[in-house]
């Protein structure tokens, strides 16, 4: 089973495995830091600067250089790099509400329209309803003394038909009971050796045919 | 059964670095290409036109300066507090840039692992925050801040000691300590786990399984690279916020 076991030696670490082969053995706290020891490219300086100072130490050049770094970068942003990019940033924050203003301005005047459009449109087709509807009774209106005086005309037809109706039975009805009062009489002759008299035979006929 | 031992190094040889120069060394280097980094960015992104709408080196410095008026000044100081945001920005940006290189391939070093920057940007921090404190309060800013209102007179010395030490003691303390603590922290989890799987590859083995096993400080070592990038934006972040309140504080007591 492989195993691993760390040692803080010094001022740094010392692992050991077991159950691996090996080609070279453990070596003292002592030794210095060799190259497979590093992460690559790094160049190290020599183990004997590696014991001072100790890591958190701060050294005075990597203050001095951090310090004027950090002073240089602040001090141009606070001056210069900030204020610039602001002021555009500024700028356009700036145009974009005012084109926004306008967008809304021009949106609200764009439904003032439509609605002084849909106000029209309702007044016109008000106005078109009117004009259909006025037509519509003009045309009834028309349509009903049309159909009246057709409906005159007929009655008048229609009463001059049975006048002329009435006087044709009339006459038919008189040409009938003539027709049969000669028959009546002749029968009553032809009967009796006697012709009856013809008002007789005219109130026998009306009465007969009354029935 | 036999044993292999493998070195980690010297935990100053993974902090600590020849110089390039006698008074300049790597740490060094990281520090002024963060402010340069910094400046260039923020110069670019200035000489972009403004009036349209922002992308690349422009929307990336619109973005911190939002991120820092809305996500900490705003949240902290409020409106009052927007003056500051030029020191916040420096601020965020500089720990950010310091901190970066330590995920970085070949410089794999944050510069915040170190104990200079840390301190001096935490003193930087305590020498403004009490400033602004004697600006808007005087000389009673030092009662305020020892004996907050309402503290009964009977332990006001025992709340006086505790305030005294907490607020002139601990906090530039703890700002440095905090992000020093955390980066070096990260640094050496990321040399460890590097380490064992280079240990673990080049390892002269007859064990079959030892070399495969290299995957697994392998994986450790990808995750945390990845959570360096977290780590890295959020000790900025803190550090940067913590400084707001601080500076809020001092101003605005009542708040």
């Amino acid at each position: 089973m492989l195993t691993a076991v760390i040692h803080l030696q010094g001022a740094g670490w010392h692992a050991s495995s077991s159950g691996t082969a090996s080609t070279s053995p453990a070596t003292g706290s002592d030794a210095p830091a060799t190259s497979e020891a590093t992460t690559g490219t790094e160049e190290h300086v020599p183990a004997g600067d590696l014991t001072k100072p100790g890591p958190i130490v701060p050294e005075m050049k990597e203050l001095a250089w951090g310090a004027g770094s950090f002073i240089v970068l602040a001090v141009l942003m606070r001056w210069f790099l900030f204020p610039r990019l602001k002021r555009s940033m500024d700028a356009r924050y700036q145009g974009i509400q005012a084109d926004h203003a306008a967008a809304e301005s021009a949106r609200q005047a764009a439904r003032t329209e439509v609605a002084d459009y849909e106000a029209q449109v309702a007044a016109i087709r008000a106005e078109a309803n009117q004009v259909v509807d006025a037509a519509r009774n003009e045309v009834e209106a028309e349509r009903q003394a049309k159909v009246a005086a057709l409906q005159a005309s007929l009655g008048e037809q229609r009463s001059a038909a049975a006048a002329e109706a009435e006087a044709a039975r009339q006459a038919a009805q008189s040409q009938i009971a003539a027709a049969v009062g000669d028959v009546a009489g002749r029968a009553g002759e032809l009967a009796t050796g006697r012709r009856p008299a013809d008002d007789v035979v005219s109130r026998v006929v009306s009465e007969v045919m009354a029935r | 059964m036999l044993a292999e031992s493998f070195k980690f190094p010297l935990i100053n040889s993974i902090l600590r670095w020849k110089d390039l120069f006698s008074t300049f060394n790597k740490v060094a280097m990281i520090a002024v290409a963060a402010s340069l980094i910094g400046i260039v960015v923020f110069l670019l992104a200035g000489s972009k036109d403004g009036s349209k709408a922002p992308k690349g080196v422009r929307n990336l410095a619109e973005s911190t300066v939002e991120f820092i008026e809305n996500g900490i000044v705003m949240q902290t100081m409020g409106k009052d507090g927007l003056g500051w945001t030029p020191f916040l920005l420096s601020l965020f940006v500089f720990i950010y840039l310091c901190n970066a290189p330590g995920i970085i391939p070949i410089l794999q070093m944050p510069a915040t692992a170190r104990m200079a920057i840390p301190l001096f940007l935490a003193l930087l921090v305590w020498v403004v925050y009490n400033g602004v404190g004697f600006k808007h309060q005087g000389v009673k800013y030092l009662t305020h801040t020892i004996w907050p209102p309402g503290v009964p007179t009977m332990l006001k010395p025992l709340v006086g000691l505790i305030e005294f030490v907490s607020n002139i003691i601990v906090r530039p303390f703890s700002l440095t300590v905090r992000l020093f603590a955390n980066m070096l922290a990260g640094h050496i989890l990321l040399v460890t786990f590097a380490l064992l799987t280079q240990s673990l590859i080049t390892a002269e083995t007859k064990q079959f399984m030892l070399k495969p096993m290299a995957i697994l400080p392998f994986f450790m070592l990808v995750f945390l690279t990845a959570f360096e990038v977290l780590v890295a934006f959020l000790q900025a972040y803190i550090f940067t916020i913590l400084t707001a309140v601080y500076i809020g504080g001092a101003a605005h007591p009542e708040h």
